[in-house]
């Protein structure tokens, strides 16, 4: 076989290897999308059979978690209204108030360590532990002090949470896009009659604010993502990851068509928000720590 | 005296991960260009923190303190007394002594191999799909985005798909069963030997992505003439992943590893959504077992102290996982 074969053999290899990769990664996916279309008949069927394609397409799932419209009942069964829109916009708020928050603290401490080494060599670091953390460690503590302040079950509550958990995050990410910014500018401003606030605001905050935009999407994606703050610390205002988990159905004890629709809608903000971080994925998911 | 000590910080290797540009944190250029910093400048720096400071304050020092009080009495929130006064029920160390018992040991230990196994798999898996993808392949870009995919997926979301997937009669036992001869009937959910095993799955099938790309990233940052003189010297394909790319993706490789174990290691979502960290405790990590001593049987106390404890313990992992970090970026 001439060795022009061979290499051909080998891209073919490859490409069947990674298309098996493929199918398993995204069998998982396939799945929820496919059940989110499905009628009920086909994702609770009675009989035991396997859909693995929907074969009445429907919106109904859609319709019915978003409490957009009447579905007529399924099997002349009226369910009870299932409404997941509160509990998305909580996710939101929550969301983007703990990523202001998270921002606006983190961005200062990173400028503040990165050009005039407050808090010391060891302040990084001492940030950095609290990503350690499992929050659940230090959640029934703050129970106590939630429900002291009359923010348990509250949105602002959740989101002064989010903004402390994520708070290292900004930090961290924040310090490697100030590093790269050349001192001299900061250094040439302060000559030019800059106040320190007025360099920091003028002259590094400008520059830095691509590193900025995508700390702000990062963080977002990482509240929204949430799970285990959001059950401890709500009851009546959950968020749409908790309410997802928690919709069953008082005739058939299983709603997996509209916790699946649901599951879609969850999806779309972090897959839209990755189109504007992609150059930047690596070194977000590793605190900036690798950055390429 | 105070000056000098803040001299000394200032010239010391700042412990940041991240390049330094144009050296000028370095020894030599920061006693030359940068004159010790104002009185001024200090307060100014000072300043830039206190927020920071004291959101941290807020949100992990003062509920520590609570934590000890509490962890120290038998309160519960049932107990029908106002937590402050808790000290009416207090224990000393009882909590803590049972915290140590052999229970806790094999959750911590469940907790550890579940991390290792995870991050293990993780970083093969990422390993040969890189390796598979990385030279002229074809239709990369849109391959790389499909592969990102699970990444992008809300862990809440992925615990209830795999509820779904796992299943006794659900598809993967079914496509199972269609590969192999006879009835697959695994318990992913149910069997305590099955359970970890579906935690790790979730887990993997979430972040090896993440692998993929860190690995993608580094190896196409292999400078090419490496690669041609190592081929020109008449090096096998392998021989040049062992002595060109492995060597100079070490750092890259250590930094995800340890990140990623970071992450793994507070594992909550997948055992929670998959079996309640049941059956029994069989897939129970030391978030889940947390979870159910407070808001199941509303051991609040108990809490506080495993709490505790698991906060000293990461801080000491944290202090050892921190060196070899830095030094991996020292040499990247």
């Amino acid at each position: 076989m001439s060795s022009r074969n061979v290499s051909r053999l080998i891209v073919c290899a490859r490409v069947l290897a990674v298309a098996l990769f493929l199918v398993i990664l995204l069998f998982p996916i396939f799945w929820t999308t496919t059940m989110a279309f499905k009628p009920a008949e086909e994702w609770a069927p009675t009989d035991g059979t396997t859909y693995w394609l929907p074969e009445d397409w429907t919106l109904s799932n859609f319709i019915r978690v978003l409490n957009i419209g009447d579905t007529g009942g399924f099997g002349g069964i009226i369910e009870a209204p299932l409404d997941a829109t509160p509990s998305i916009i909580r996710s939101l708020i929550a969301g983007i108030g703990g990523t202001l928050l998270a921002l606006v603290c983190g961005t200062l401490t990173a400028y503040g360590i990165s050009r005039h080494r407050a808090g010391g060599r060891h302040h990084p670091f001492s940030i950095l532990q609290m990503r350690m953390f499992p929050p659940i460690a230090v959640i029934v503590p703050i129970l106590f002090l939630w429900t002291y302040l009359q923010l348990f079950d509250t949105v602002h509550g959740l989101a002064l949470v989010y903004g402390a958990v994520t708070f290292p995050f900004v930090v961290w990410l924040m310090l490697s896009f100030f590093d790269e910014i050349p001192r001299e500018i900061g250094e040439a401003a302060r000559v030019d009659g800059c106040s320190r606030m007025g360099v920091f605001v003028k002259a590094i905050l400008p520059l830095a604010r691509n590193g900025l935009a995508t700390t702000a999407l990062f963080v977002f994606i990482l509240n929204w993502s949430d799970f285990i703050i959001a059950l401890s610390l709500t009851d009546a205002n959950k968020t749409a990851p908790v309410f997802l988990n928690e919709i069953t159905s008082a005739s058939t004890g299983r709603e997996f068509g509209p916790q699946a629709a649901l599951g879609l809608i969850l999806m779309l903000p972090p897959l839209v928000l990755a189109v504007f971080i992609q150059k930047h994925l690596v070194r977000g998911m590793t605190f900036g720590a690798i950055k390429r | 005296m105070n000056r000098d000590h803040a001299q000394k910080e200032d010239c010391s290797e700042r412990p940041t991960i991240g390049s330094e540009p144009n050296g000028t944190h370095g020894l030599t250029a920061g006693s030359v260009n940068q004159a010790i910093p104002s009185k001024a400048d200090q307060i100014f720096g000072r300043r830039l923190i206190t927020p920071g400071i004291l959101l941290m304050t807020l949100l992990i020092a003062f509920p520590t303190v609570v934590a000890l009080y509490i962890s120290l009495t038998a309160w519960s929130p049932t107990s029908g007394l106002s937590w402050y006064d808790a000290h009416e029920s207090w224990i000393w160390f009882d909590n803590y002594a049972e915290a140590f018992s052999g229970r806790s040991l094999s959750i911590l230990l469940r907790t550890a191999i579940i991390t290792v196994v995870s991050v293990g798999l993780e970083f093969a898996l990422g390993f040969v799909l890189a390796l598979l993808f990385v030279e002229g392949f074809p239709g990369h870009r849109v391959v790389t985005v499909l592969i990102l995919l699970p990444m992008m997926v809300v862990p809440a979301v992925a615990g209830f798909v795999f509820f779904l997937l796992l299943e006794s009669s659900g598809p993967i036992n079914i496509i199972l069963g269609g590969l192999v001869p006879g009835d697959v009937q695994i318990g992913w959910l149910t069997d305590p030997h099955w359970t970890p095993v579906s935690v790790i799955l979730v887990d993997v099938w979430q972040w090896t992505p993440l692998m993929f790309l860190i690995l993608v990233a580094g190896m196409l940052a292999v400078p090419d003439d490496q690669q041609n003189a190592a081929r020109i010297l008449g090096a096998s394909w392998f021989q040049r992943l062992r002595t060109v790319t492995l060597p100079l993706l070490k750092p890259i490789i250590i930094i995800a590893l340890i990140i990623r174990a970071m992450e793994a290691f507070k594992i909550f979502d997948a055992s929670w959504l998959l079996t309640q960290g049941g059956p029994g405790e069989s897939s129970s990590t030391i978030s889940v077992a947390l979870y159910r001593e407070a808001f199941i049987n509303a051991r609040w106390s108990y809490t506080a102290a495993v709490g505790i404890l698991v906060m000293i313990l990461v801080s000491i992992i944290a202090f050892q996982a921190v060196k070899p970090i830095e030094r991996a970026q020292r040499e990247a």
